[in-house]
């Protein structure tokens, strides 16, 4: 049963339209394979994020274009991908210069590799293909192999403008992920954030996980705070100072449109939408004090789901969407709370500590991860929602805050000052794997990880 | 505490005649001041205007005095009990101004939770002032959390000076 051979040549599957970029992006994907989520079906174990042992050789994409216009579309793909999978925290890529089959002088299929110089440089995983530009259109084709089965594990074609190469690498990567640890990865996905790094204010930008294609969302030097996404990752909803009251906005990042949500006299902050995207959770002031709301999609209050004289804010949904985690100092600290959305008395989720903010639920559903004090400083924590299994996943590595799960559960995206200024970091849920994700000049701050792109 | 609330209100008629050679776009009362010198020009920028125009938050050089604040906590000390009845005497002098009271934080802890305890900083304030007589409606309040430090070096001399209530004369 020879699954993963299935032939080239079949339709062209439509993908769903990315939500980040104008119409250009029409993207058509081709499943080579058609094999489902699978448990890892390769030699060797995989360890978990943090071990970097599965060892992966990504070999650049051959040009098969018939100029021989030079291009560095190849070396581009594999890049990302290996950047992806680094993130990740299971492989260890392996480095290129020791790679002994050239792309361009070999092949990509099955019959056409020479696995023993795959197998001779220590690879258990390979990622072979070629690519094809014709104009703008580029096209695609990459393979996963076990090296030592010497057999293809996946195939997938990819056919889009030239921009969307970035896309097509970070679908492959979390298609690899898929195969090897039996989940898909989070990597078709963008980051939004704040960032002082184009002056004294804070502005949000979006990014792809590479750090490449970077926007800029706002440009009003004020303050702008707290960008969340969209269920479809269309839109952004934040907090900005632009009209001098902290106002809620949604701001649609295809058309650039953008509409006042919430001007309730005070704070209007840290909005989130309702995994459905039918409401809207938020934190608004009533007479100096913050208080957890509902509203709908155009800012109408539809419940009040905190009365109390004391801070709450930073609501973070459920996924099934029925209950909402916030934070508190109603016990005299901060501390994380879970609320019912029809209600009902808050039930009190953490326990030690002196302060815990910044509540985050695992798309995964059991687990919520906070920020709390430490000696002084702030680290990432995980417990899960009944308030059991605690875990510290940052220590001894600066102020560590905002956290943001990935849409697959396994991975948090959180702003650390271990280097120095504010920047961006990826762990896994455990901490066993954190790599830093932004570099350059200013704090960034704030991140969300949206769902993924399609 | 005459002596020194005459020294308030003398600074607060020095700060008013610098004032009046710069360019505020805001008028400020036209009415005589208790010393007879003719004042005009008192307004004042909050800290976001003054952030937009490259200047940095103003601490305590208006006619009105920052209080401060222990970490995570929006109470009243007795010093800032004091800084707030002076302050309430100025308002109750210049009945015409209008008071922007912001609150703020020093850099640690999260962003939200800040401009929350920010706003319990403003609100704390104001209902001292309108109980030392003052009426509610000249005074607003805006929080900017820990958005807009005075001091940006990362230690307690640094953090004490950014959890402020910081008042600003927004005029008639």
């Amino acid at each position: 049963m020879n699954r993963f051979l299935a032939p080239l040549g079949q339709p062209f599957i439509r993908l769903a339209r990315g939500a980040w970029r104008p119409a250009t992006l029409a993207f058509l994907g081709l499943l080579l394979a058609t094999s489902g989520p699978a448990a890892a079906q390769v030699r060797g174990t995989i360890f978990g994020p943090g071990t970097r042992s599965y060892p992966v050789a990504i070999a650049p994409l051959k040009n098969l274009s018939d100029s021989s216009r030079a291009s560095d579309i190849g070396i581009r793909f594999a890049d990302i991908v290996g950047r992806d999978l680094t993130l990740a925290g299971y492989f260890k890529v392996l480095e290129r210069s020791a790679y002994i089959e050239k792309p361009e002088t070999s092949g990509y299929t099955t019959e056409t590799i020479n696995f023993d110089n795959w197998s001779v440089i220590g690879a258990l995983a390979l990622v072979k293909g070629g690519y094809q530009l014709d104009g703008d259109n580029l096209t695609v084709e990459v393979r996963l192999f076990d090296v030592y089965q010497r057999k293809q594990l996946t195939g997938r074609r990819y056919h889009g403008a030239a921009q969307d190469l970035r896309r097509m690498a970070h679908r492959f990567a979390d298609e690899i992920m898929n195969q090897l640890t039996g989940e898909r990865g989070p990597f078709d996905s963008r980051f939004a954030f704040a960032s002082t790094r184009d002056g004294r204010f804070k502005e949000l930008y979006t990014m792809s996980p590479d750090e490449g294609d970077l926007q800029q969302v706002t440009r009003n030097q004020t303050i702008n705070l707290s960008p969340a996404w969209s269920p479809d990752v269309r839109s952004l909803l934040y907090t900005s100072y632009k009209r001098g009251n902290p106002n809620l906005y949604v701001i649609d990042l295809l058309s650039g449109r953008e509409t006042l949500l919430s001007d309730r006299p005070g704070l209007n902050l840290g909005g989130k939408w309702s995994p459905d995207g039918s409401m809207i959770a938020a934190s608004v002031e009533d007479n100096g004090n913050a208080e957890i709301v509902l509203l709908d999609r155009n800012g109408k209050l539809l419940r009040r789901l905190t009365h109390n004289w004391a801070i709450d804010v930073s609501p973070s949904w459920s996924p099934d969407g029925r209950q909402v985690a916030f934070c508190s100092n109603r016990t005299g600290a901060p501390q994380i709370f879970v609320v019912g959305v029809d209600g009902g008395e808050a039930q009190r989720v953490t326990f030690s500590g002196t302060y815990n903010t910044s509540p985050a639920w695992s798309p995964k559903g059991t687990t919520i991860a906070y920020v709390g004090r430490v000696e002084g400083g702030f680290n990432l924590f995980t417990v899960r929602a009944d308030g059991s299994e605690i875990r510290q996943l940052t220590q001894d590595a600066g102020n560590n805050e905002d956290p943001s799960w990935a849409p697959d559960g396994r991975y948090l995206v959180f702003s650390s000052s271990r280097t120095g200024r504010k920047k961006l970091f990826i762990t896994d849920a455990a901490g066993m794997s954190q790599v830093q994700l932004t570099h350059g000049g200013g704090d960034d701050t704030s991140p969300a990880w949206s769902r993924w792109l399609e | 505490m005459g002596k020194r609330l005459q020294s308030v209100v003398l600074l607060g008629v020095v700060v008013a005649l610098v004032g009046a050679g710069c360019s505020s776009k805001k008028k400020g009362a036209g009415t005589a001041p208790p010393s007879g010198v003719t004042e005009q020009g008192l307004a004042t920028e909050g800290s976001l205007e003054q952030a937009r125009r490259g200047l940095p938050p103003s601490g305590d050089g208006g006619p009105l005095k920052d209080i401060h604040f222990a970490f995570d906590s929006y109470e009243l000390d007795e010093v800032g009990r004091n800084m707030l009845r002076t302050n309430a005497d100025w308002l109750k002098d210049h009945t015409d101004s209008k008071v922007e009271v912001e609150g703020h934080c020093d850099e640690r802890g999260t962003v939200e939770y800040n401009l929350a305890l920010g706003a319990k900083r403003a609100r704390a304030a104001k209902e001292y002032l309108v109980a030392l007589g003052i009426t509610a409606d000249r005074l607003t309040t805006i929080s900017y959390g820990e958005e807009l430090p005075l001091c940006h070096e990362h230690d307690e001399e640094c953090w004490q000076q950014n959890r402020r209530a910081h008042f600003v004369v927004l005029g008639e």
